[in-house]
């Protein structure tokens, strides 16, 4: 597999505290990687050791096949990113600011700035001071900077984070465009997991430091909980016709709930079943467990 | 080279982009102002008498009213303006982390120590060109004063002696950074400066200030004073290691320290 990164038994401790213990990360080429976890769980520490930006206290982290090792070596040229809130030169101009940027990453294309300002939405922007920006936009400045030089990997903390709710699709389109079209890997952290949800190829789980469940989204799919829930004017008379036919049945507020493969790989028959019995449901429909809903059980905060 | 110098112009820019600069100029302005004031006052102790405790203070700091006086003063103001080169420092390196941008210039292709390199040179430009302004800009106050006792060897033993205390001040700001990156902000650098000035005042009392880098300035400053002086090399040599030191701590820390904020 030609991995974008690849991370080693990844730990980092500050003194008696392990933020991050024994990350094992494999991302592919081309993937988009959603890294979630609860806040404190270890995200941040994990990207500031992809970036270079801490020492890990043991373990090894390579990066488009390049060790990433002390004194900042990297393949920093193909690699965008955004830690944390982002941050921007006050006193700078938008355009300032990515002028900086396109600078500092050697890039001898003046062209780049005005794309990235237009690829954000900025360009109207562009002239403002950024310490005059809102938090959405200096959001997008963030993004800007960590797309101004076509990396070929992305490595961003919570790109969706003080966007409204057109700025999150328009974000999510465009890194789920550059995935398809040009083959850029993503590695996001997020802890809005609807969105990592919708764009996500494979997800790991960091829970207290330690990766917990890394998966495929087609596994992540097959993985999560499905029920089968049903509604009927006669709930009790339904009740009895389902338990009469052997099904577990579960009550919950004006619905009936059957978990067993066999109710949800043929709600037809149940339905059928409920009509012969005189109590036709009135809504039937198969549930699946949310993202949310499966990462609150597997890290136990929600029981 | 070419990372060094887009790492200076972004260095440049952003410190021409803020108030610093402006601040900088418009501080050491005023001091040759004032210690042409001095000047004025004490040509006409009539006045000075007139204008009672600013009378008497500038007869006690500069005492007659010609050339050589004033450059001592003027000198003196350098060593002052040692301070506002240590501020320039706290500003330069601090805004990274109080803004928390340094983590912006962590992961790039131009590197750390480049990135330093330039926030250093910006800094002696920046520092040297306002030492030049001070001195360009007593000479036109001192001439428009028109105190007595000048000569064009004067002049230049003065500027000899003022841009040595200017250039041996910016030998010392590389632990005024140093102090800023490790303590990721203003305040620690900030009690740095105040820690450096008091110690080098109470060793040079003590009769140890010629070991001591941060007293160094001073000592050369005297050599332009009515009582004159001297500097042994054995002062030259602590200031040059103090500043080898600091260059050295300071690139180290921007090179290998976990940047976790």
């Amino acid at each position: 597999m030609n991995l974008a990164i690849e991370t080693f038994g990844l730990s980092k401790t500050y003194g008696p505290v392990r933020a991050v213990d024994s990350v094992s990360l494999r991302v592919g080429r081309g993937e988009i990687y959603g890294f979630l976890g609860l806040n404190g769980a270890g995200k941040t520490t994990t990207i500031r050791a992809l970036l270079g930006m801490i020492r890990p206290s043991a373990g090894t982290v390579k990066v488009l096949g390049q060790t990433v090792g002390p004194n900042g070596r990297g393949p920093w040229r193909s690699v965008g990113h955004m830690v944390e809130r982002p941050s921007a030169y006050p006193e700078l101009t938008v355009r300032e600011n990515l002028e900086v940027a396109r600078r500092l990453q050697g890039l001898s294309d003046r062209g780049a700035v005005s794309r990235a300002l237009d690829r954000l939405g900025l360009a109207h922007d562009a002239d403002r001071r950024a310490g005059a920006l809102s938090t959405g936009n200096l959001q997008r400045l963030g993004l800007a900077r960590a797309l101004l030089h076509e990396p070929e990997l992305l490595i961003l903390d919570e790109p969706a984070n003080g966007l409204d709710p057109a700025g999150v699709v328009e974000i999510r389109e465009l890194l789920e465009g550059l995935a398809r079209e040009k083959g850029v890997t993503v590695f996001m952290s997020s802890h809005i997991l609807s969105e990592v949800d919708r764009l996500a190829t494979r997800i790991g789980i960091i829970h207290q430091g330690r990766l917990i469940e890394e998966l495929e989204a087609e596994q992540m799919e097959a993985l999560r909980s499905r029920r089968l829930e049903i509604q009927a004017r006669d709930l009790d008379g339904a009740k009895s016709a389902l338990a009469g036919a052997g099904f577990a049945v579960k009550a919950g507020d004006n619905t009936i709930i059957l978990t067993e493969a066999r109710a949800i790989a043929a709600p037809d028959e149940v339905a059928a079943l409920l009509v012969n019995a005189g109590t036709p449901p009135t809504r039937l429909v198969v549930k699946q467990e949310d993202l949310e809903a499966y990462f609150l059980r597997l890290t136990g905060e929600k029981k | 080279m070419n990372a060094f110098f887009a790492a200076l112009w972004a260095e440049a820019l952003k410190a021409f982009r803020s108030r610093v600069i402006g601040l900088s100029v418009a501080v050491v302005t005023i001091l040759p102002l004032v210690d042409g004031l001095f000047m004025l006052i004490l040509k006409n102790p009539e006045r000075a008498r007139q204008m009672g405790l600013i009378g008497a203070k500038a007869q006690l700091v500069a005492g007659t009213a010609d050339w050589p006086s004033f450059f001592y003063v003027l000198v003196m103001t350098g060593i002052a303006g040692g301070i506002l080169f240590d501020f320039l420092t706290v500003w330069v390196f601090g805004r990274e982390f109080s803004e928390r941008t340094a983590k912006e210039l962590l992961a790039l292709p131009t590197s750390r120590g480049t990135i330093v390199a330039a926030k250093f040179v910006l800094l002696a430009v920046w520092t040297q060109m306002l030492a030049l302004w001070i001195f360009g800009w007593g000479l036109v106050i001192g001439n428009a004063v028109d105190i007595p006792g000048g000569s064009a060897h004067l002049n230049l033993v003065s500027f000899g002696i003022f841009m040595s205390v200017a250039f041996l001040n910016l030998l010392l700001v590389p632990w005024v950074a140093y102090v800023a990156s490790l303590g990721r902000g203003y305040l620690p650098s900030m009690a740095w400066i105040f820690f450096t000035l008091a110690s080098a005042q109470l060793l040079q009392v003590m009769g140890w200030g010629e070991w001591y880098p941060w007293a160094v300035p001073v000592l050369v400053g005297t050599i332009a004073g009515p009582q004159g002086g001297s500097i042994g090399v054995h002062s030259v040599v602590m200031i040059l290691a103090a500043s080898a030191a600091g260059l050295a701590v300071t690139f180290a820390w921007w090179r290998s320290a976990d940047q976790s904020r």
